[in-house]
């Protein structure tokens, strides 16, 4: 980078910016990048050389002010977003393959031995997050099938966790979303459920202004 | 097959969302991308110099990160996570046209966005700050960008643009240079 010091025109004066390279005059041998450096560490530890130079100053004010319209131009473009209708949204997740998170197949017992019936355990998890978020208060979040699913017969123990709105009893939630999930388990599928474990992960207020 | 839940998923935190997206979800998935969806447009556009092509970096982020959001560990970190995503995709951008302009021998893409009559039209000084940036060289613009608003390291931009970090350090040291020169012009 070239380091000359001869006199450059202020870009107020020619209404173009100057991309040279040279330093703003009247910095007293420090640079902007140095001076850039000196917030990040937010000058500390303290330089006299800096701190006592009037055109240091200036150029760090104007550093700061860059910095400040650095984070509102973002939230600028944001609103100034055109609004993202369904379509956009849908457009979106129509690319998304649902076959992802799949996981293993569970086999379900059907009369004919010849077929061979499976959910997945997606499908699965699924079911004990729409049983779980059916009761109320409660939403429910990750879920866990641990043991050999793939194996009828074999035990397996549902792990999940669940946020509840503030205001709604933990122990009563937990209980309730763990007979919710048992009683859909049971109906659609012939899981051998060793286990149901809840665990409220979180207590929250509702979100104010919903996708803001 | 799901029924609508009693509290609104909506009102969930980003964790749950995460969480349950991660699960396969694609109700929960449907509220990120509304809640996230505009700043990441808006952060490609950035990026990017233009909008053009700033609807499909966001639909190839969002596909990714449909894909691997198993391996999130942190659910509560997602809106970074996502935002990263659609920064590297961003980038991604900028090097194919970097590639092709090298094939074509041409210059980059010009920006589109913004208007060139910076002194006359300014309404705000963040319009000013965006035509200004408009202006600079594409691979200052592109340096700022991404350190400034996408939030890389010094050597992540090295590393993404393909350049010496020393490069990087100088196109960001000019880049300030010429920004700061109009933060003055404008007081």
């Amino acid at each position: 980078m070239k380091r000359s010091k001869k006199p450059i025109t202020p870009a107020s004066a020619t209404g173009a910016a100057d991309y040279s390279g040279d330093e703003p005059e009247g910095l007293d041998g420090h640079t902007i990048e140095e001076l850039n450096d000196y917030l990040d560490d937010d000058r500390t530890p303290a330089r006299e050389s800096i701190d006592n130079s009037p055109g240091c100053q200036i150029a760090l004010a104007a550093l700061e002010r860059l910095r400040g319209l650095t984070l509102t131009l973002l939230d600028r473009d944001v609103l100034a977003e055109p609004a993202r209708d369904d379509t956009w949204v849908s457009s979106i997740l129509e690319n998304l393959s649902r076959e992802v998170h799949a996981g293993r197949d569970i086999p379900i017992r059907h009369d004919d031995t010849a077929a061979r019936l499976t959910i997945t355990e997606g499908a699965v998890r699924g079911l004990i997050r729409s049983a779980g978020d059916g009761v109320h208060g409660v939403v429910m979040g990750r879920c866990r099938l641990e043991g050999a699913v793939t194996e009828l017969g074999e035990p397996v123990t549902v792990n999940v966790d669940a946020a509840v709105i503030w205001g709604h009893p933990l122990p009563d939630a937990a209980d309730r979303v763990r007979r919710a999930v048992q009683a859909e388990l049971r109906r659609h599928t012939e899981l051998n459920l060793a286990a149901i474990d809840v665990t409220i992960h979180d207590v929250h207020a509702p979100r104010a202004g919903g996708t803001g | 097959m799901a029924e609508h839940p009693v509290v609104s998923l909506d009102e969930a935190e980003d964790a749950t969302l995460a969480d349950r997206a991660a699960d396969g979800d694609m109700r929960s998935f449907e509220v990120l991308v509304r809640r996230y969806g505009p700043l990441m447009r808006a952060t490609a556009t950035r990026i990017l110099g233009g909008s053009a092509e700033s609807d499909d970096v966001v639909q190839d982020a969002f596909v990714v990160a449909w894909q691997q959001l198993d391996r999130l560990d942190d659910g509560a970190a997602v809106r970074g996570w996502i935002m990263r995503i659609v920064s590297n995709k961003s980038v991604d951008r900028l090097r194919a046209r970097r590639e092709h302009a090298d094939i074509d021998d041409h210059d980059p893409v010009a920006p589109v966005d913004h208007s060139p009559d910076r002194v006359a039209e300014t309404r705000s000084q963040e319009e000013a700050l965006s035509s200004a940036l408009s202006e600079l060289p594409e691979p200052q613009r592109q340096c700022w960008v991404l350190k400034e608003i996408a939030g890389y390291s010094y050597e992540e931009i090295a590393e993404q643009l393909d350049l010496p970090t020393s490069t990087v350090r100088g196109l960001l040291a000019r880049a300030r240079k010429a920004l700061t020169r109009e933060m003055e012009a404008w007081r």
